[in-house]
């Protein structure tokens, strides 16, 4: 029973807020006069409950769930890698450059050694920070910002001369060799890319859940002294951590660019960028793997219908960030918590009523 | 090189960076680790340009530029202090609120960026401190900036005054040192939170007001580019002291400095420069926390 009911503060707890959100959303809508009912109803209306558009939603969910995981993991432990968003960028970028640079390679070979150069790239990224921050207690917040700044500049010289595709009209990388665009399945939106995320989905939930070390990532993040006197190696930890979280990044950045973007523009990420998209998924889905994924379907969906609003109504697609920053804000706080005294009654009711079926 | 071309241009950058670092300083001290002061100093940037074009006053719109701040402020400190949130995710969420309300209002607004040149004089801002302009090298490096920015060095010295010689100061320290001893000699623990966090809002809207209002009288998006950030590094460097916290932020200045002025003359890659102030605070962060942790034997690492 209490299981069951810490279950059920837990979706309320993510419900809540995003009402709230969505609710103070509909006034700032209202405020520059637009129908709030009709912009939700676009969004969503088209994402959600059309089998083509909730397709699309998938597709374009692949990168948050990986990004979503990339920060949950580190969430989980109380390391807060801010970094996602430089991997995911780096990641896709060199899995691009990769992607351009060999043609006519085998299909498989090409796409494996794109994918593994983005994940390799993320990890190397989130190595940094992470040696710093475990054998030199360096605030990781601040270095992994940081190097968000210097990975957006570095990338956007890089694009602007050794890799500028001459004959574009703007500033971008040449696209991506056929062998590694991923083909969309059926007619459909989807690409292999959602297969794949499925995969390390599935691996990720397997080692939060029965490995040791999803056990470890969670020892420390309750009590760090506590874990490394019981004999792990904290140091250790946070390395592997922040290299999964890279990985991670990595590997979303690359599937982006192999499935959706096929070469690296200033704004391959969009903003606020995926990586910090995968911010508000781990803090909705509470770092919890089904919880990840379904933030993301939902989140994906917000996005996408953010751009049909912005063809069908006057809202500006900006709505959606300020939805968004709005349901981190009130994400951080617990709506309700045990002690809340009209939730507490409902639930002593319900036990009441179980225990009189129980005599019965 | 021109040598006072560059040390003006680092006096004029680390006056915002400064101002932060005062702010964000009585936060840190207190123990709530606030990295929404990028976040509020855009707010204060836009918020001011946006309600001098709407007055057509500077200083009414300097003033409710920071109002709305202190708004921000009191949001982070009710979601913080009373509600008991994660500051972290507060911040991020504060940030992330300001870097989308400002580009949905211009979208709204139907512009690209405030510009406010036709209201207000950006040179005639500047002001010339008589005796000392008249020195040379130093007088034209140290006078001929706007007024924030003597403030944001005079407030060094004030900010140090009331951490060290006032009684709320001392409170600041021992809430951070010992919240429950605190309580128990009769602190009220979340008042002197609160006043730490809106101090920091404040000082955050005024380096937003020297940033955009003062030096260009424009706004564009995302102008801050992690200047707050730059602020949260040096706060950690400096470990609570104002004096050397500010000392830390003029070297950032000095960095950023070096970039603008390297660019010109560097030619293609240019671009490349742009990341050195960025490199150079993982660089002193880092050899500043070395330092710090030498003799340390805790276990772990402390949760922040």
């Amino acid at each position: 029973m209490r299981k069951g009911k810490m279950f059920l503060l837990d979706i309320l707890n993510s419900l809540l807020p995003l009402l709230s959100a969505f609710g103070i959303g509909a006034i700032i809508i209202i405020l520059i006069g637009e129908n709030p009912l009709t912009t939700y109803n676009i969004m969503f209306g088209k994402t959600l409950f059309e089998w083509n558009g909730f397709l699309k939603t998938l597709h374009f969910a692949s990168p948050l769930i990986l990004t979503g995981l990339a920060i949950a993991i580190t969430f989980k432990a109380s390391i807060f890698n801010m970094g996602v968003e430089g991997q995911l960028l780096v990641g896709g970028f060199f899995a691009c450059v990769i992607g351009f640079c060999f043609e006519g390679l085998n299909p498989v070979v090409h796409v494996i050694l794109g994918l593994l150069t983005g994940i390799t790239c993320g990890m190397i990224f989130a190595l940094i920070p992470a040696i710093l921050k475990a054998y030199f207690k360096v605030n990781e917040i601040v270095v992994t910002l940081m190097l968000n700044y210097a990975a957006i500049e570095i990338l956007r010289i890089l694009t602007q001369t050794i890799y500028r595709d001459i004959g574009s009209g703007y500033v971008s990388t040449p696209t991506v060799a056929g062998s590694v665009m991923f083909n969309r399945i059926g007619g459909t939106r989807l690409t292999l890319f959602f297969p794949i995320t499925i995969i390390v989905f599935v691996i990720m939930y397997i080692v939060f859940k029965k490995s040791r070390l999803g056990y470890e990532v969670t020892a420390v993040g309750k009590n760090p002294e506590f874990a490394e006197a019981s004999g792990m190696n904290i140091k250790r930890k946070i390395i592997y951590i922040m290299l999964i979280s890279g990985a991670l990044s990595g590997l979303a950045g690359a599937g982006y660019m192999f499935s959706e973007k096929f070469k690296y523009t200033l704004d391959f990420s969009g903003n606020p960028g995926l990586g910090w998209d995968g911010m508000l998924i781990a803090l909705l889905g509470r770092c919890s793997p089904i919880g990840i994924i379904i933030a993301a379907i939902f989140y994906s969906s917000l996005k996408t219908g953010g751009d049909s609003i912005n063809i069908f109504t006057n809202v500006p697609k900006e709505i959606v960030s300020v939805i968004q920053g709005l349901t981190i804000l009130f994400l951080s706080i617990r709506f309700i918590n045990q002690n809340t005294k009209l939730f507490g009654n409902i639930m002593a009711r319900f036990d009441s009523k179980k225990k009189k079926n129980e005599e019965v | 090189m021109d040598f006072q071309r560059i040390f003006y241009i680092m006096l004029s950058n680390s006056a915002p960076i400064i101002l932060c670092v005062l702010g964000g300083n009585y936060a840190h001290i207190a123990g709530v680790l606030n990295i929404s002061l990028e976040g509020m100093m855009l707010i204060g940037a836009f918020a001011s340009v946006l309600f001098v074009s709407v007055t057509g006053s500077l200083l009414k719109g300097a003033l409710i530029g920071i109002i709305i701040t202190l708004v921000f402020g009191l949001i982070f400190a009710f979601m913080c202090i009373t509600q008991k949130g994660n500051p972290i995710i507060i911040g991020l969420a504060i940030n992330l609120l300001a870097f989308s309300i400002t580009p949905f209002i211009l979208k709204v607004m139907n512009t690209s960026n405030l510009n406010v040149n036709n209201i207000i004089d950006v040179a005639g801002l500047k002001i010339n401190i008589p005796l000392i302009k008249d020195i040379p090298f130093i007088g034209q490096i140290v006078s001929g900036h706007p007024l924030v920015t003597y403030v944001s060095f005079i407030g060094i010295f004030i900010m140090w005054t009331i951490m060290h010689k006032t009684k709320f100061g001392i409170y600041v320290r021992v809430v951070g040192e010992n919240e429950d001893a605190a309580y128990s000699v009769g602190i009220n623990v979340n008042k002197i939170k609160y006043i730490a966090i809106l101090i920091g809002a404040f000082c955050s809207a005024l380096a937003g007001i020297n940033l955009a209002l003062e030096k260009m009288a424009l706004f564009t998006n995302g102008m801050t580019a992690g200047i707050g950030f730059i602020a949260l590094a040096a706060i950690f460097c400096g470990n609570g002291r104002p004096g050397l916290s500010s000392l830390y932020a003029m070297l950032f200045g000095l960095a950023q400095s070096l970039a603008v002025n390297l660019n010109i003359s560097a030619g293609p890659v240019s671009g490349l420069f742009k990341t050195l102030p960025y490199f150079v605070i993982v660089i002193i962060l880092s050899v500043a926390s070395i330092i710090q942790n030498k003799n340390n034997r805790m276990r772990g690492f402390k949760n922040e």
